[in-house]
């Protein structure tokens, strides 16, 4: 019998009940991908009027505007953080915009926090979001230590600026140290992956 | 105990630098603002006296090694800054090259009485603008017109004492090798001002990161970590540098 997934509706309805300021774990199947794109980006973020700063690290800022395009989400208050696009070395076509802010390499991780701190200065809508994609992506190119460090960190201030973080992890890729560090910063779990039916 | 009277701050409106410092610079202060090329002490000077200018401290630039007009046309576009700021005098740039022909001071090396004639002449121009806030950038290069330690000694002591006695708030900018030991090119800069604070490349597996460190500070408590640094429209943003574990 093939996985049930559960469906954007649901993702968007689980992180409505989660206060502003609310950091969630949310858990996902590389084949749910675009429900959780959906679930978070437009159901959730977008219907509320909120900014979405949308931290790249699988993929780059290019495909996910592609991917939001193709399920005809607005993507006008979607702002980029690519730490991926600049190590590919012009393999994609991202350029730094209004919307897309680069950072050089994934290892930079105080450089993705002070663009994520200043795309929410930037930002002039009441609440934010900030997406995380996805935390086994950055722990490809970090070590544990500086990982939990940057997720303590970033999380604590994104806190302390009532900004809404959802942390994406794949649960194909994850390992109980991943799971362990994410859900130690996060308040919710959100459980998107495979359901045997 | 008796408890010692809160020094009153300027608040540098770098708002990382002002958590760091506990609330801001104490005023009067001379710091040396260190580092090596590319690490952004000029962009961070600036900013402190765009913010000063905001909040209606007149503000006081002296460039010494880049002609103003060029420095204004390379600024970062600050979201706050208001280039009505320089018409209404607020905002002060000052070429020294000129400040040095007008006071005939062409030789290689100042004498002591030229140096006595240089303070002044800085300081009568604070004065006469009404100075809160001002940077010279940099030290340095006036430095290497002075020589002699005793000489660079005399002069950085004299200016910050008549700009302290304006309740001036300064900040000299030095400029050091990237593998310097030193806070200072001739030793004795570090030595005489009340702050330092060093900006630096640092090199992580590869990566170029800018980083911020408040090495002394009088009269203030003050975080001695190291921050990483970036230069945006809205300012110069801080954050703590990751240490991952490692016990270097």
């Amino acid at each position: 019998m093939s996985p049930e997934m559960v469906s954007a509706q649901q993702i968007a309805s689980e992180l409505n009940e989660t206060p502003p300021s609310s950091a969630v774990s949310l858990q996902m199947s590389v084949d749910n991908y675009l429900d959780v794109i959906r679930g978070v980006v437009d159901l959730f973020a977008n219907k509320r009027q909120m900014d979405t700063i949308y931290v790249a690290a699988t993929i780059s800022s290019d495909a996910i505007k592609r991917v939001l395009q193709a399920l005809d989400i607005d993507d006008s208050r979607v702002y980029f953080v690519d730490c991926i696009s600049h190590i590919m070395l012009g393999a994609t076509a991202t350029q730094q915009d209004e919307q897309t802010t680069l950072v050089e390499s994934p290892t930079m991780l105080e450089n993705i926090m002070l663009k994520v701190e200043y795309l929410i200065r930037r930002s002039q809508s009441k609440d934010k979001l900030v997406v995380i994609d996805s935390i086994n992506s950055l722990a490809i190119h970090n070590n544990n230590w500086i990982l939990s460090e940057f997720l303590h960190v970033l999380v604590s201030g994104l806190r302390s600026r009532d900004a809404y973080t959802v942390i994406l992890t794949v649960e194909e890729h994850s390992t109980p140290e991943l799971n362990n560090m994410v859900s130690l910063v996060c308040d919710h779990g959100i459980h998107a992956g495979k359901k045997e039916g | 105990m008796a408890k010692t009277a809160e020094r009153d701050r300027c608040v540098t409106g770098v708002e990382g630098l002002d958590t760091i410092l506990y609330g801001g610079i104490p005023r009067s202060n001379t710091v040396l603002l260190t580092g090596s090329c590319g690490t952004g002490k000029t962009s961070l000077a600036l900013e402190f006296l765009m913010h000063g200018a905001v909040k209606d401290e007149n503000s006081l630039f002296v460039s010494v090694t880049e002609n103003s007009e060029k420095l204004l046309q390379n600024i970062i576009p600050y979201k706050f800054f208001d280039k009505s700021l320089i018409k209404s005098g607020r905002l002060v740039f000052v070429d020294m090259p000129v400040m040095y022909e007008r006071l005939g001071l062409t030789k290689a090396e100042l004498s002591m009485e030229e140096i006595e004639l240089l303070v002044n002449s800085l300081a009568s121009l604070a004065k006469e603008l009404q100075t809160k806030r001002l940077v010279i950038d940099s030290i340095t290069s006036v430095c290497y017109k002075l020589k002699t330690s005793e000489k660079i000694r005399d002069f950085i002591l004299k200016l910050s004492k008549a700009l302290s006695d304006l309740g001036c708030t300064s900040i000299l900018v030095g400029e050091v090798t990237a593998d310097s030991a030193s806070y200072s090119t001739f030793g004795v800069e570090e030595a005489i001002a009340d702050g330092i604070i060093l900006m630096a490349n640092m090199e992580r597996r590869g990566d170029l990161l800018r980083t911020l460190q408040v090495i002394k500070m009088r009269g203030t408590m003050h975080s001695r970590a190291k921050y990483v640094l970036d230069l945006t429209p809205v300012g110069v943003l801080l954050v703590p540098l990751l240490k991952g574990g490692s016990t270097g």
